[in-house]
């Protein structure tokens, strides 16, 4: 199959020195090779289509309703759940033991395999597993009986069962247990108080304990500043036991309200039973959302999935964040990109712009171009570990010296947080801008630098006017592909200041409104946070894989915006040439 | 002329009024342009540079050894002149000197001042033996009478607000007061710590009946605070070694204690032997009976009731004395100091062929630099393998066993011979007493006495392996665990995963990028490009989930099926490739363009649905229907595997073998045939040559299983779900778009001019392709290679959560792998700032970052190289 070049070459100086022949021998043209190479394009192109194909199948069809199977197997026991995934196994002896002549058969016929199916079975706090594994041999009916709902909890999971129940301020409402209208405005109005609870623990408590807190540093503050005992921190003491004492009021009132409001919520509850009898009583408030999933609709069905996707993208995870929605990993994820593209685009342009534009073009700024072009490859891994030791450490440990000696020994910006992820992943990406400006720089023809420097203008005034308007297309492209690249990266964020849950967002209402030293969620971190480290994986597996799709997403949209900002602008100077 | 005036004259009117200078708002403008420009970029770059200074910054104090912060010596008032122990507090603020008489001399540690003395009674017997447990709180003394007294002195610590301290203290220095009893030292946050020395003797036991003297002993504490069991060994001056232990229950209810004793004696000693020191373990299962000659006599005691001499052994030459013997932290390790400075540590290992009765042996570990005189006393540190020893002529060593290195080498004013040396608890100090009762002082900072360059990148003999190893253990649950920091097992793991990976991605990506740049139209590329490319910004979180989650129990369940498509893929390619040939050549090039490719995307989609058919037959064919059962030895020979790696290796052979015996006859014959006739020839040489090929590996297979050889135990052993096979796929996506886009450019960048004379010249693409384009392009192909490369040797997060994490070294493919990235994402958030895992962690990624910058620079310099002879062509 292989030849070398010479052999071919000798072959047709043979073939042309006897009787000239027009044809190409078949070994010439190769076409066995071709086709490799082709198919290794080929294998290279379906290996990226199949890959987007999953991850946007999983990921469009996590939320869509799905029925609720009741399977009855050989042993009597029935089992109720979304049927999640099936597979071939290979059925242990004690397990062949149990069956029947004819089914072992089966199985021993086909190499000892037999195939089971994954249903998710919820109810957690009743099973203490999320999923069953039923073995398709032992099935003896499946069915999916009208009436089964699909109950998301605020605890423990989904509850796969029917409504036994209602109970509306302590009386028994039997007739809302079939009224689906009814039993959904119930539902409202217990989500409505269960937000409102929400809302006085978290906003108007954590307020109070926000103020707390700073009043506590304050006194903290001038004892460093003016030593403790001083007349001042005397003053400031006395004028804090003031505050406290009126803010103390101020909680006692919230939290009498909000037992006043939960004790109004435990009078309304809601009774489940699961598929073997088992009942369970639970608040109606600590519903999501429920539906009978096997009487929708195709209304019905997109009305959930539609609510789900709402919920995804607009609320705050729950169930270690296995369910619910992921608004705080895509703000940390805009917030630290943002952050980013303020750093990086100045400093990334300023560095072309001297390299092209004000170095003397030697040996050194060979090097330098060199090294700045390599350092796009070195592992992100290292510029977090960079950040980690110099920005968070380093920088931040002075800042806090400095600035907030009153938290230490509490870090304040002595650890990870936004801000040292952002200029962490500044520096990662920055050779990108450097490469991209340079590039589109040194694409402005000389001449029109000479005919601005010609007419009398000055050097910056040529840059400003003449250099950098023709650039700029390929500085959005740098810029753009930097941000695409920095949302994607997860590794240097495990050392500079991503968590898996953030209790308060970098951006709030308390002065000064941008907490830079805040640590926060990723979207990226997310992923791999749920996929690896949750109770278990195959329960997170489905939001990943949205997450997936939105992070994925997210890095096209700007992937493609970079291709077509660069085309815009290219054809906007098209015209312009001279 | 009129005309033209009036349009004329208003510019001219305007010329005296302009004015010629620059404005200032410009001029300034520029500079600060210009200063702006400079000072940023000037600072970007120097950023970037300054991040391998910053990492080199914090990995340097790995490899500087110690310092001395400020040293001391002095003679303690009142003190006796000879010296069984001294020891001190956590805080160096007490030190404590017992004397053989049994006075005890309390001083201030940093000036020396004596508090009041305290003693132990000994009712006027003479000492004669003394023993005493690592932290030096413990200790036994042996009487000339033949009993023996357990005691302890222990420095009692408490924190107390500074309120409390009581008036009319005497200062003894910035930090300290005293009482003459008691100190206090102010400590930050408003507080003082009190330290009191306290002392206790237990009454005396009478061990030697006949009343010989008790030459040696020592004492370990063991057990719960509710039943302490005491063991003690001591040896008399008749030679008869005894041991015993005491356990004490206590009553919960009734408070009343009981405490059980039981004595032996062991085995006798041989005669002559001269006792000089006896040790006893934690768990008092093993005695070394130390004999001023150098031999070393280990009792097994783990049957208390029945102690054996489980061996004898010399471990000076013969013309060197045993001068000290003691444990290091966790009594495993044994210091055995001579009379001529030699300083080696010994540990109890199970060898095969032992000649002991317990199977164990006493194995020499390191050895470390001689002393320049007799080693006369070792002191182990509480807390790492560090001890320091101090001998005959004054000098004290700061030495650390695992690394075998001396980190400070001291030398106490005076020159008389140290009696006795240890190393405060919180390894912040020396203290040594010399002969004449003088003690020496020194506040040190050892912070990384483990590490050299010898331990992170050689092989360390780690107490209780068997032998030197290379290990990357950096955490466990026990206090006396030592961290084991060698970088290599993760620099395997790196080189393991890159090379696999690139196995796998730099032909398809390499193969593709010629195809893409010499086969196909504009139109087809102008798609097709862009799609390899998006690979490259999929971010590597989501390749490592899909590749962990997804795809690892995927490719567990259709491993066959998986293995198979190596050979199925290309089969099904080169088969659809001849049978194109039987088109008719005018066919064929009609349908050269779009409908080729979409035949060869079926091709591969086919070679995919036959593995996916047929994976379980070949599983049943080749690997007795259990291809994990194989791959772990249980079943089967290596034969199939051989026979499947041979088979290309081997179709080859055939196929250069045909070339060389028929090569030109077939063509001929292909000649007088022509058209589709050719084709069918064709196909038929190329079924015959597999054929061929494939009955020369099984021969070859067969050949190689007969004389032993087996692949499995090497690049194919056990199976593990996260595997080395899944990380590569998953890093294919990162890699082959990068080679992908490098090489196909460097392709594109070949001259037009080349491609046209080659075709003109009536070179087929084919020819012209691999003959003039790719040499052309060669260099730069390789710079894409490289780039590739160094993206594979950084990437973190498919291998943090696809690799298993395993910090082997073992080639197997179907085993996993811990990489030095994964390694620092992993292991860097727990780490301790400033400490020994953080600074090594920091090493590993300078590591990372020259390997990868050594990779990248190549592969630039290349690049430029080739840019430059593209432009010359």
């Amino acid at each position: 199959m292989t030849s070398t070049p010479f052999d071919t070459v000798a072959a047709k100086g043979r073939a042309q020195s006897s009787t000239r022949v027009r044809t190409t021998d078949m070994k010439a043209v190769g076409e066995p090779n071709l086709w490799a190479f082709g198919g290794a394009l080929a294998f290279g192109c379906v290996m990226i289509l199949g890959f987007l194909l999953l991850v946007f199948w999983n990921g469009v069809t996590t939320f869509w309703p799905k029925p609720l199977i009741v399977v009855t197997q050989a042993d009597g026991a029935r089992v109720a759940g979304e049927p999640f995934r099936a597979e071939a196994f290979r059925p242990g002896p004690e397990v062949l033991a149990t069956l029947d002549p004819a089914t072992r058969k089966v199985i021993a016929d086909d190499g000892g395999l037999a195939s089971r199916s994954l249903y998710r079975i919820g109810n957690y706090d009743i099973y203490n597993e999320d999923f069953r594994w039923v073995s398709d041999f032992s099935v003896t009916d499946t069915a999916t009986p009208s009436g089964m709902m699909f109950i998301e909890r605020l605890e423990w999971g989904p509850f796969i069962g029917r409504i036994q129940g209602v109970t509306i301020d302590d009386q028994e409402r039997p007739a809302l247990v079939g009224d689906r209208a009814g039993l959904a405005a119930a539902h409202d109005a217990a989500r409505a108080r269960w937000r409102q609870i929400r809302h006085i623990e978290r906003n108007l408590i954590g307020d109070i304990n926000h103020r707390l807190e700073s009043e506590r540093l304050a006194v903290r503050r001038i004892a460093i500043r003016q030593g403790e005992g001083t007349p001042e921190h005397t003053a400031a003491l006395q004028r804090f036991a003031e505050t406290e004492k009126v803010l103390q009021a101020e909680y006692a009132k919230l939290a009498a309200d909000a037992q006043a409001l939960k004790a109004e919520d435990a009078r309304t509850r809601i009774t489940l039973a699961e598929i073997g009898g088992a009942e369970k009583t639970i608040n109606l408030s600590s519903v999501v959302r429920m539906y009978p999933a096997n009487d929708l609709d195709l209304m019905g069905k997109l009305a959930v999935y539609a609510s789900r996707w709402w919920e995804f993208v607009s609320d705050e995870p729950r169930e270690a964040n296995t369910e619910g929605g992921v608004l705080p990993a895509i703000f940390g994820t805009f917030v630290m990109t943002l952050l980013l593209v303020v750093v990086v685009a100045p400093f990334g342009v300023i560095t072309a712009l001297y390299l092209r534009e004000y170095a003397k073009q030697g040996r050194l700024v060979a090097i330098v171009r060199i090294s700045v072009n390599n350092l796009a490859g070195v592992p992100s891994i290292v510029y977090g570990v960079f950040g980690l030791g110099f920005f968070a450490y380093v920088l931040g440990g002075s800042i806090d010296g400095l600035f907030f000696p009153e938290r230490l020994p509490n870090p304040t910006f002595g650890t990870g947080g936004i801000l040292w992820a952002s200029l962490t992943l500044a520096l990662l990406t920055v050779p990108v801008v450097i490469v991209a400006t340079e590039e589109a720089l040194a694409a402005v023809p000389r001449s029109m630098r000479e005919g601005s420097l010609a007419c009398g203008a000055s050097k910056w005034q040529t840059i400003r006017n003449i250099v950098l308007p023709r650039a700029m297309p390929g500085i959005m492209t740098g810029v753009i592909l930097a941000m695409a690249r920095g949302a994607g990266e997860v590794a240097p964020l495990m050392l500079v200041g991503v968590v898996k849950l953030a209790p308060e967002l970098p951006l709030d209402g308390y002065f000064p409104f941008f907490h830079l030293e805040r640590s926060f969620m990723h979207l990226g971190f997310h992923i791999f946070d749920v996929g690896f480290q949750s109770r278990n994986s195959e329960a997170g597996k489905p939001m990943v894989f949205v997450t997936t799709l939105l992070l994925i997403g997210l890095i096209f949209i700007m992937n493609i915006s970079a291709i077509v900002i660069r085309n815009r602008l290219k054809r906007k100077f098209a015209g312009s040439q001279f | 002329m009129a005309a033209t005036d009036p349009a004329a004259s208003p510019p001219a009117a305007s010329i005296p009024r302009r004015r010629k200078d620059t404005r200032r708002s410009v001029l300034i403008a520029d500079k600060v342009a210009d200063w702006t420009i400079t000072i940023g970029g000037l600072f970007v770059i120097i950023a970037v540079f300054g991040i391998m200074a910053f990492l080199a910054q914090v990995v340097v104090p790995l490899f500087t050894g110690g310092h001395v912060q400020d040293r001391a010596d002095y003679a303690v008032a009142r003190s006796e002149a000879g010296t069984l122990t001294v020891s001190t507090d956590e805080y160096r603020t007490i030190g404590v000197k017992v004397g053989p008489s049994g006075t005890v001399i309390a001083f201030h540690l940093p000036t020396g001042r004596a508090l009041e003395p305290l003693a132990f009674d000994f009712g006027d017997v003479p000492v004669t033996g003394f023993g005493r447990t690592l932290k030096r709180e413990d200790v036994a003394f042996g009487f000339a009478d033949g009993s023996i007294r357990f005691g302890r002195m222990r420095m009692a610590t408490q924190v107390l607000p500074a309120d409390q301290l009581p008036a009319g203290l005497t200062r003894l220095n910035d930090r300290d007061l005293t009482d003459g009893r008691i100190i206090w030292s102010r400590i930050p946050g408003n507080q003082v710590r009190k330290v009191t020395p306290e002392l206790s003797l237990e009454a005396p036991q009478k061990v030697a009946e006949d009343g010989s003297a008790i030459i040696a002993l020592d004492y370990r504490l063991g057990g719960t605070s509710e039943r302490p069991t005491k063991a003690f060994v001591a040896v008399d001056a008749a030679g008869v070694a005894r041991i015993g232990t005491s356990e004490t229950r206590t009553n919960m209810l009734t408070r009343q204690s009981r405490t059980e004793t039981r004595t032996a004696t062991l085995p006798a000693l041989p005669a002559g032997t001269k006792v000089k020191t006896v040790l006893m373990t934690e768990k008092a299962d093993q005695i070394y009976v130390g004999d001023m000659g150098g031999i070393i006599h280990r009792f097994d005691t783990r049957d208390f009731e029945r102690p054996t001499l489980a061996e004898s052994v010399d471990l000076l030459g013969a013309d060197e004395e045993l001068t000290s013997l003691y444990f290091l932290i966790g009594e495993v390790s044994l210091v055995v100091g001579g009379s001529k400075g030699t300083t080696d540590v010994y540990f109890r290992l199970q060898r095969p062929g032992a000649r002991s009765s317990d199977g164990f042996t006493l194995v020499r570990a390191h050895q470390l630099d001689p002393q320049t005189a007799a080693v006369t006393a070792i002191g182990a540190s509480q807390r790492t393998k560090m001890f320091v020893t101090g001998d005959a002529a004054g000098n004290v060593w700061l030495r650390h066993s695992t690394s075998e290195q001396t980190m400070l080498k001291l030398a106490a004013a005076g020159g008389k011979a140290v009696v006795s040396a240890l190393i405060t608890p919180r390894d912040d100090g020396i203290v040594a007493v010399d002969s004449d009762g003088r003690v020496h002082l020194w506040r040190i900072d050892v912070p990384h006495p483990e590490t050299t360059l010898g331990t992170i990148f050689g092989k360390v003999w780690y107490e209780g392996y068997s032998e030197p190893t290379f290990t990357w253990q950096s955490s466990s649950g026990t206090d006396s665990f030592e961290p084991k920091l060698s970088l290599v097992p993760l620099i395997f793991g790196t080189l393991k995963a890159t090379i696999y990976s690139l196995l796998f991605a730099v032909p398809i990506a390499l193969l593709a990028a010629i195809y893409t740049s010499e086969f196909v139209n504009r139109g087809v590329r102008a798609v097709v490009k862009p799609t390899m490319e998006m690979m490259a910004s999929l971010p590597s979180v989501v390749l490592g989930f899909i590749a962990a989650l997804i795809l690892a129990p995927i490719v567990e369940t259709w491993l066959s099926a998986v293995l198979l498509a190596f050979f199925a893929i290309p089969l099904s390619l080169f088969a659809a490739a001849h049978l194109w040939q039987l088109l008719p050549g005018d066919t064929a090039r009609r349908f050269g363009g779009l409908p080729k490719l979409v035949l060869i995307f079926a091709a591969v989609a086919f070679g995919m649905l036959v593995c996916f058919w047929f994976g379980r037959t070949f599983e049943q064919l080749l690997f007795g229907g259990n291809f994990k059962a194989w791959v772990n030895g249980d079943i089967g020979s290596g034969r199939p595997f051989m026979f499947l790696v041979l088979l290309p290796v081997s179709f080859i052979v055939a196929m250069v073998g045909f070339e060389r015996v028929a090569g030109h006859r077939f063509l001929e014959l292909q000649r007088s045939v022509g058209g589709a006739g050719a084709g069918l020839l064709d196909l038929v040489r190329w079924v015959a040559l597999l054929v061929l090929g494939a009955v020369i590996a099984f021969l070859v297979a067969q050949l190689l299983t007969s004389s032993g050889f087996d692949p499995r135990g090497g690049v194919v052993d056990t199976y593990v779900q996260r595997n080395t096979l899944v990380v590569a796929f998953a890093m294919g996506f990162a890699v082959i778009p990068i080679i992908y886009t490098i090489a196909e450019d460097a392709l594109n960048a070949v001259p037009e001019h080349l491609r046209a004379a080659s075709l003109a010249c009536g070179a087929t693409p084919w020819q012209t392709a691999i003959s003039v384009i790719l040499p052309t392009a060669a260099s730069g192909v390789f710079a894409g290679v490289m780039v590739g490369m160094g993206r594979a040797v950084g990437e973190t997060m498919i291998v943090v959560m696809a690799a298993g994490n395993t910090p082997i070294l073992d080639w197997n493919i179907f085993n996993g792998l811990r990489a030095l990235s994964a390694n620092i994402a992993v292991e860097l958030p727990e780490a301790v700032k400033n400490d020994t895992l953080y600074r090594t962690l920091f090493l590993a990624a300078l590591t990372l970052f020259v390997m990868t910058f050594v990779i990248n620079t190549v592969a630039e310099i290349i690049r430029q190289r080739f840019r430059r002879r593209a432009v010359q062509l």
